[in-house]
């Protein structure tokens, strides 16, 4: 088989060589190593030696001739009876500019060389398949070959002329360059709110230096690191800044009902990613709508015999817990996959904390062990610990009943859900002075509406009938 | 450098951006020198230096001894009395007998005297693997300097960020660390206009929205990484990414608010993965964000071991469909 | 034989330990009366450094590193330096600092472990005492170069010791010394030990002074218990700095009479013996023989002089033990002349930190 020696890079980067002398001629054979030719480029006279054993087939010119880097030298008849060097691997070495395109060699290719390289000599160091030009004047060596800068002292480096420039990039509906955004948080300035005066609304760098020096679009939120006491010469945290006000109106300029968006565009809420709290809820109540069987009883506490002002909320716990000691079914966990029910001998509340953020039920320990007084502390203990976020996780966890005080607002009765483990919740609704039927005429009461949900996997109705009456009972007692 | 015929900038390479950023400040400040192993006549190995010692003469680009311990603690000496020296260390795995002066002093000055002594210099150190290089010249070890106190540790991307962190970290009156990835040195061009403006220091660069997963990365890796992002763009997956830029101090906040809107997070980084410093992010989104994670955090780095020789170099270096795997892999999650 | 360079290294002693003169003195230390002021000082020196062993060892000071038997080569250095110049210490050249404006109470509150210390209300621009050994040559070349880019009237000098001069920095700076030509000082202060490890251990080199014969600098080496000695290689050092001619390497003589630091017992690797001839040697002894034969000095000046050194060094110390601990926001307030967010936080957690713990001190 035939193959072609290519002139190898002579000496780091040079664009070619001239024929010196010719050691064998067409027709000779000629051994691995022995000299096939000298060459003489712009540092120096070089023997080049054959890579091959084999009969010489042809030699691309005579002495005299300049031979492009990477073009023909010579092309032999492989004799394979005779001794031959392994074919090299690429190195991917380029010595000199890499002539403007990639090298082809991005990260996580392998070696060696994609086929568009050729190996030129038998160490490797592939090189462009298209030769570099030849310098003018070479014959009188006047012009010196010049070598280009490889920009690299070593190994080789990829590069490129191509020109490439970021665009804005739209963040919570803002358009800005990457830089803008990151001024804006350097400087305390709430992107959303600054005056884009670039094209296509697109923030920029001015808009928002202007925005810092005029103060008008600081951001809301303060940070997380604002420590209390600040030292007079380091920046104070920003105070909040009032949210401009969007001008809206219902008819349009002619005086026609305005659409609140141009047809064909969605409807205008910014989508909000549910977090923290809330996204918890979404969650669980999934879970408990998935797994639970849901019964609710419903009836009314008559308070008719109440003496004197009392905590509701404190009267509710001790009921909860009266009813917990009768029919222990329902103070209870229940697990559906095992089908394992645990009848707790403890009663842990949790009592549903309203709060802006979503719902809370932190858990009220050993409620079965808590006179009123202990009640009261502990249930202002835990809505403080809310309030200000200061509650841990294994707080709001663990607990054996669930208590919804839902009445403070509105509501009678209700559907509260029950959330697995445990297998029952009550619902307290909104206390109502109602005109009740006795014997012998029509009396007024204050009553609380009760709901009682049950998980009837693991409870039956007679079970949860007869909670709900010492519930109720315990609620009617003066105190 | 080229002169300018017309208005419009030309387009420049991140090492371009380097050496414009470097003659502005020079000409604007006199306090501020150059030096170094080959800054002068040869510009620097990388040619970052090209032409500084032609226009501003031998006393303001200091070629240094062959030695790193010198660079250093002359640096740190000029410094400390005033000037502002802008030091070249020649590659990343030359830079350790300079841990001395960096931790020792530089870092410490302002500390120990209370103020009285400051350090306002910038070691400037091509960074990274990725050119093929012989052993010690493609060291990715930002993490020695992320864990000191009273340093900066700056890496641009870009040629735009190149030029405008660098000279934010010429004017920043503390010490900093400017890791140049030199693979990108060269890899494209883009238009930087030479008004002296400084880019913010201590903020992250969010160089592409999305909503799907955040994807945070820093140096040359940001590049593998926005193609990534592409590529999961075609599988219908949005991914923002992150350019973290100023690794310290770093500014959680800009994660946090992308992470608190994705849910998901991947870590691209070039450095090895134990005790690199995508675990100190990692670690920052366990401890403040672990409520908005839908998925665990994924790492997507170099191995723990040496960055091998080049003929393996390209399977060590996080790959775009590495970051890609990881992405899809936390999508699935939830 | 054809020489490529050769080199001598002179040497200056001008006091015997006995306190005659062994060489005629240098014209610009040969008035007795001159040198009294500088011999009062080493005392004053003296009663500082006795005093802050005291305080150590009664619990009152932290580890601190004692300087006696090394007062005239202190003194004379820091006497032989301009107020524009620039000093870098080791962690022991109390008596050059002091000449130099630094005051015993800041070296107190170093060793007592508060950064103010280093805070010197005197000289602005001298560099802090430095632990990594022999990095302060460095960082003073640094600031020679500083000086000679800026084309300014101003030397630096650094010290370290017979074992500094085995560090990767002391052959950096002198390299850097001569590679620029810089106005530089290295005071090369061999007491004779580095911790346990003595002298002839450190290198195979006739003298330390020659070592800046490599980076092409003058060397001296010098009797450094004979402060006029001292003095006048400080004054040609200096000199040839101002004029342009470069660096110097000056080779102290002397002795190191106590331990390494309060933390070290030099019984445990040298013997009585050779402490006891080295106290023959002391620089105090001599020059107080010297000028008292002047009739200059007696023991009843020295008496009173000594007890108003003791009160002047008792007021230092007073200001020291009565400095109030920092603040805890001290430890976050001198890392950034910017400070991150992160650490402002991290600041005000431990100020609520230490709030917290004080209330609950007081009940």
């Amino acid at each position: 088989m035939s193959k072609k020696f290519l002139l190898p890079d002579l000496g780091e980067g040079l664009p070619d060589a001239t024929i010196v002398e010719w050691y064998v001629k067409e027709g000779d054979v000629i051994r691995l190593d022995e000299n096939l030719v000298s060459m003489e480029t712009a540092k120096a006279v070089v023997d080049v030696p054959s890579p091959v054993s084999g009969k010489v087939l042809k030699l691309a010119g005579g002495a005299g001739d300049v031979i492009v880097t990477g073009s023909m030298l010579a092309e032999f008849e492989v004799d394979p009876s005779l001794p031959q060097r392994a074919e090299g691997q690429d190195t991917g070495h380029h010595h000199g500019a890499a002539a403007g395109h990639d090298a082809g060699h991005g990260v996580g290719s392998q070696d060696p060389a994609p086929d568009d390289r050729v190996v030129a000599s038998d160490e490797g160091g592939a090189i462009p398949a298209r030769g570099v030009p030849a310098p003018q004047g070479h014959a009188d060596g006047t012009a010196a070959a010049k070598r280009d800068d490889a920009g690299t002292v070593v190994g080789a480096m990829q590069s490129s002329d191509a020109v490439r420039s970021e665009a804005a990039v739209a963040v919570g509906g803002v358009k800005a360059m990457p830089a803008v955004r990151a001024m804006a948080r350097k400087l305390g300035i709430d992107i959303a709110r600054v005056q884009a005066s670039g094209g296509d609304g697109v923030v920029t760098m001015d808009d928002v230096k202007r925005a810092a020096a005029d103060g008008s679009a600081k951001a809301g939120a303060a940070p997380k690191a604002s420590p209390a006491d600040m030292r007079a010469h380091f920046e104070a945290t920003r105070a909040e800044a009032p949210a401009a006000a969007a001008q809206r109106s219902t008819l349009s300029q002619s005086g026609k009902p305005m659409r609140t968006q141009p047809p064909g565009v969605q409807a205008s809420g910014q989508p909000e990613q549910l977090k923290g709290v809330r996204r918890n809820m979404a969650r669980v109540m999934a879970a408990a709508h998935a797994q639970v069987v849901p019964t609710t009883l419903c009836d009314d506490a008559d308070l008719h015999a109440w003496i004197g002002k009392q905590d509701i909320t404190a009267r509710l716990i001790r009921a909860i817990v009266a009813a917990c000691k009768a029919v222990p079914a329902l103070n209870a966990w229940f697990d559906g996959d095992k089908l394992v029910r645990t009848l707790h001998p403890h009663v842990d509340i949790g009592i549903a904390v309203d709060t802006d953020d979503g719902l809370f039920v932190p858990a009220l320990r050993n409620a079965d062990m808590l006179d009123g007084n202990g009640v009261r502390a502990a249930i202002g203990r835990l809505r403080a610990q809310v309030e200000d976020r200061s509650i841990s996780a294994t707080e709001l966890q663990g607990y054996t009943i669930s208590l919804s005080n839902f009445g403070m607002f509105a509501g009678r009765y209700a559907t509260p859900v029950v959330v697995p483990p445990t297998v029952a919740i009550v619902g307290a609704g909104k206390l109502s002075f109602d005109v009740v039927a006795v014997m012998g005429g029509i009396e007024v009461h204050r009553r609380m509406p009760i709901s009682l949900t049950f998980d009837h996997r693991a409870a039956t109705g007679g079970e949860a009938a007869r909670f709900l009456k010492a519930l109720l009972d315990d609620l009617a007692r003066p105190q | 450098m080229a002169e300018q015929a017309s208005n419009a900038p030309a387009a420049i390479t991140l090492i371009e951006a380097i050496t414009q950023a470097l003659a502005y400040e020079m000409r604007n400040d006199e306090a501020v020198l150059v030096l170094g192993e080959d800054v002068g006549v040869n510009g620097g190995v990388f040619r970052a230096t090209a032409g500084l010692s032609a226009t501003f003469g031998t006393e303001r680009v200091l070629d240094t001894p062959l030695d790193e311990t010198t660079i250093a603690g002359l640096t740190v000496g000029m410094a400390s009395q005033g000037m502002k020296p802008v030091a070249e260390a020649q590659f990343d795995g030359f830079m350790y007998p300079m841990v001395d002066f960096i931790v020792c002093h530089a870092a410490r000055m302002r500390y120990r005297t209370r103020g009285r002594l400051t350090c306002p210099m910038v070691l400037r150190v091509p960074w990274g693997g990725g050119i093929r290089a012989p052993e010690h010249h493609s060291e990715a070890n930002e993490s020695i300097f992320t864990n000191v106190p009273g340093l900066r540790v700056v890496m641009p991307s870009s040629p735009a960020r190149a030029y405008g962190l660098l000279l934010a970290s010429i004017r920043d009156p503390d010490p900093v660390i400017f890791m140049e990835p030199k693979r990108i040195y060269r890899q494209y061009k883009e238009v930087v206009p030479d008004d002296g403006e400084a880019l913010p220091l201590d903020v992250c660069y969010v160089l592409r929205d999305g909503s799907d997963i955040t994807l945070v990365t820093w140096g040359a890796q940001v590049k593998e990484t926005l193609e990534a992002a592409d590529a999961l763009a075609k599988d219908g997956i949005s991914a923002e990414v992150i350019d973290v830029a100023t690794l310290k101090p770093l500014d959680f906040a800009t994660i946090a608010e992308s992470v608190g809107k994705t849910g998901r997070c991947v870590i691209v980084h070039e450095a090895a993965k134990t005790a690199g410093f995508g675990a100190e992010i990692a670690a920052r989104l366990a401890e403040e964000c672990m409520y908005d994670l839908l998925a665990p955090v994924e790492r997507v780095t170099g191995y723990d071991t040496h960055i091998p020789l080049f003929r393996l170099e390209m399977k060590y270096l996080p790959s775009v469909d590495k970051i890609v795997a990881a992405a899809k892999r936390a999508v699935a999650h939830s | 034989m054809t020489v490529a360079a050769h080199f001598e290294i002179e040497y200056l002693q001008y006091l015997g330990p006995d306190g005659k003169p062994v060489a005629e003195l240098p014209q610009a230390f040969r008035d007795p009366a001159t040198l009294l002021p500088l011999f009062k000082q080493m005392l004053y020196v003296r009663t500082f450094d006795t005093k802050s062993i005291a305080l150590q060892r009664t619990g009152k000071l932290g580890t601190y590193a004692a300087c006696l038997g090394h007062e005239a080569t202190h003194v004379g250095i820091g006497a032989s330096m301009q107020p524009q110049d620039v000093f870098a210490p080791s962690y022991r050249e109390y008596g050059a600092q002091f000449m130099r404006g630094v005051r015993p109470r800041e070296v107190l509150l170093y060793w007592g472990g508060d950064e103010r210390g280093n805070d010197f209300q005197g000289p602005k621009n001298d560099y802090p005492w430095c632990v990594p050994i022999s990095t302060q040559c460095l960082m003073a070349a640094g600031a020679a170069l500083s000086f000679k880019l800026r084309k300014q009237d101003r030397v630096a000098v650094a010290c370290c010791g017979d074992g500094g001069s085995s560090k990767t920095d002391f052959y950096a700076a002198l390299n850097s010394a001569g590679a620029y030509t810089l106005p530089l000082v290295l005071c090369v202060i061999n007491n004779g030990w580095a911790i346990s490890v003595p002298r002839k251990a450190q290198t195979g080199a006739q003298t330390l002074a020659q070592k800046g014969i490599a980076g092409g600098l003058h060397c001296l080496q010098v009797d450094g218990n004979d402060l006029v000695a001292v003095l006048e290689a400080m004054r040609r050092a200096t000199l040839r700095a101002r004029n342009g001619e470069g660096g110097s390497v000056i080779e102290f003589m002397t002795y190191r009479l106590h331990d390494h630091t309060t933390a070290d017992d030099a019984r445990r690797y040298r013997g009585e013996d050779e402490v006891k001839a080295a106290w023959t040697r002391e620089p105090v002894l001599r020059l107080r023989s010297w000028l008292t034969d002047a009739g200059l000095w007696d023991e009843a000046q020295e008496k009173a002089w000594l007890e108003e050194c003791g009160r002047l060094v008792d007021i230092e110390i007073n200001a020291y033990l009565e400095t109030k601990v920092q603040p805890v926001e001290a430890m976050f307030d001198y890392l950034y002349g910017d400070p991150p967010a992160d650490l402002l936080a991290q600041r005000a957690s431990a100020i609520a930190l230490d709030k917290a713990a004080l209330e609950k001190r007081n009940g």
